[in-house]
């Protein structure tokens, strides 16, 4: 079939509202979540679990995961069970910068937090929650839509209603917000853990993602839209409730793993996870990624930002790190302070040069909007260009693939 | 050429335009070049019989295809009138040592 415009404007809006589920933040609404797991059980034709526990983030759940997976006796993960005390990497640190030693759990202060938080909630150590069912719950149900979609609405409808519904998506919420916390949770939980990090990290990849997984529930529930005889949400409904409303999620046979929702998250203009002032994305336990720009930052450094000064700034080694601690310093600032040189002015703006010791020049054109803030001011911007640019006009130009002859806009606002 | 803030509309020859499908319109029915996503605001092109299509091969090249006149709007800039003709629509980019990322406008 080929879709209307209006079919399209249907689409995107059930997609807006997935978004907003994927950077809902605030506690999870447990009872429905619980619901719909449930309900993901019973249409994947199993029993519903026995129990469901609930965590305050995915590093915690992963880490529940893989105690519920049936640990065997003498495997690094039991040895987080009940083991002596014996700090593993990256404990050290904690438990300086933390409050005392964790009880009789080995590892940093929040394996024993997980432990007495699933304690709390009824588990007993050594207790197995049976095997993985995340392909009947999940995989196959997906699996069985898709084929049932693309024969309600033929290839070419399926692949347009996918444009419609789901493209922007993938970039926003699976590349620049999933992705960084699938990858930051394996960097974390290797720093943190020692020999028991494969066994926490294999959860990692095994994850329902609960309210990221919008990003592919939305093409679907638009797909049932335009064919509502077709049942294409039918097998998905307990999947879909259980996105609405927590974060992500394990499924076992005799027990689930949810996890708590961000407390908050926030991303600059075209969707990174983006603060200066402490994490970009934290969860209620603590848990927490810091980025500038989408790109990651070590928690150390963010305590620095506030307190930068031109030496520290020149003595970083990191080159991603030095354009962090730059970005937050403030290019003008550091221009002018740094003593840079003013290459020349054109009309479209200002170039500026200035060495880095050790490293690529940094060279900058200092641009004026053409549209003036209400208040009749014109806000001034900074673009950092390729080291070899000579003029600003070769600068801006190169901003959109153009060279400097190429680039005349007739009109710019 | 045509600049409203961070996206440039370029005139090409019908021919240099690939194969292409129609970009989705947002749930407003609007056809969109580009987005703010933390301020929702947008750069959107109108005008009649005014087709905005994406590259088969690469989704995130976009033209617009202009039979008679057009007019570009966003909440920040001031809009701009498109004359007929295909335009291949480029977003701003910043320079990172090693690669280059979309500038937030």
């Amino acid at each position: 079939m080929r879709l209307t415009h209006a079919q399209e404007a249907m689409a995107a809006a059930i997609e807006d509202q997935w978004l907003a589920a994927a950077v809902q933040t605030g506690p999870a609404g447990r009872k429905e979540a619980e619901a719909g797991v449930r309900a993901a059980y019973r249409l994947a034709g199993l029993p519903e679990p026995e129990r469901i526990y609930w965590l305050g983030s995915p590093r915690a759940g992963a880490l529940a995961a893989s105690l519920l997976r049936a640990p065997t006796p003498g495997s690094p993960v039991a040895a987080l069970d009940a083991g002596p005390v014996s700090p593993a990497a990256g404990a050290a640190s904690d438990a300086a910068a933390g409050s005392g030693p964790a009880a009789s759990v080995a590892g940093p202060e929040w394996v024993a937090g997980v432990h007495a938080e699933l304690r709390r909630q009824g588990w007993a150590p050594g207790e197995s929650g049976g095997a993985a069912v995340r392909r009947q719950v999940r995989t196959e149900p997906w699996a069985a839509a898709r084929k049932a979609a693309l024969a309600a609405l033929g290839a070419d409808g399926w692949a347009q209603l996918s444009a419609a519904a789901g493209r922007r998506s993938w970039g926003l919420v699976m590349d620049l917000i999933a992705g960084r916390l699938r990858l930051r949770l394996g960097e974390d939980i290797t720093a943190d853990l020692g020999d028991a990090a494969p066994a926490v990290r294999m959860p990692v990849l095994d994850a329902i993602y609960g309210q990221h997984d919008g990003t592919w529930l939305a093409t679907f529930e638009a797909a049932d839209r335009l064919c509502p005889d077709a049942g294409l949400m039918t097998r998905l409904t307990g999947l879909a409730e259980v996105a609405r409303h927590s974060g992500w999620w394990w499924a076992f046979e005799r027990v689930a793993v949810l996890t708590e929702r961000p407390g908050l998250l926030e991303r600059d203009n075209v969707g990174r996870l983006h603060r200066g002032e402490g994490a970009a994305m934290q969860f209620p336990d603590g848990y927490g990624l810091w980025a500038w720009r989408g790109m990651p930052i070590p928690p150390g450094l963010a305590a620095e930002l506030p307190h930068l000064t031109l030496d520290r700034i020149r003595s970083e080694k990191n080159a991603e790190i030095r354009r962090v601690v730059l970005e937050h310093f403030g290019y003008e600032r550091y221009l002018r302070e740094a003593g840079a040189r003013r290459l020349g002015t054109d009309e479209t703006g200002t170039l500026w040069w200035l060495d880095l010791p050790g490293d690529e020049p940094l060279v900058m054109v200092e641009v004026v909007n053409s549209t003036p803030e209400p208040d009749g001011t014109s806000r001034v911007y900074w673009l950092r260009v390729p080291p070899e640019t000579r003029t600003a006009r070769e600068g801006v130009a190169w901003t959109f693939g153009l060279t400097a002859e190429e680039y005349h806009p007739l009109i710019q606002t | 050429m045509y600049r409203q803030g961070d996206v440039l509309m370029i005139p090409v020859e019908k021919e240099q335009v690939p194969a292409c499908a129609p970009v989705p319109r947002d749930r407003r029915g609007r056809m969109i070049l580009a987005r703010g996503e933390a301020t929702g605001h947008a750069h959107v092109v109108g005008g009649p019989g005014l087709a905005l299509v994406a590259d088969l091969d690469d989704p995130e090249r976009m033209f617009i295809d202009v039979p008679t006149h057009g007019r570009v709007t966003h909440e920040e800039h001031g809009p701009i009138s498109l004359p007929a003709g295909h335009y291949r629509v480029v977003r701003q980019r910043e320079y990172v040592p090693g690669a280059f990322r979309p500038v937030a406008d």
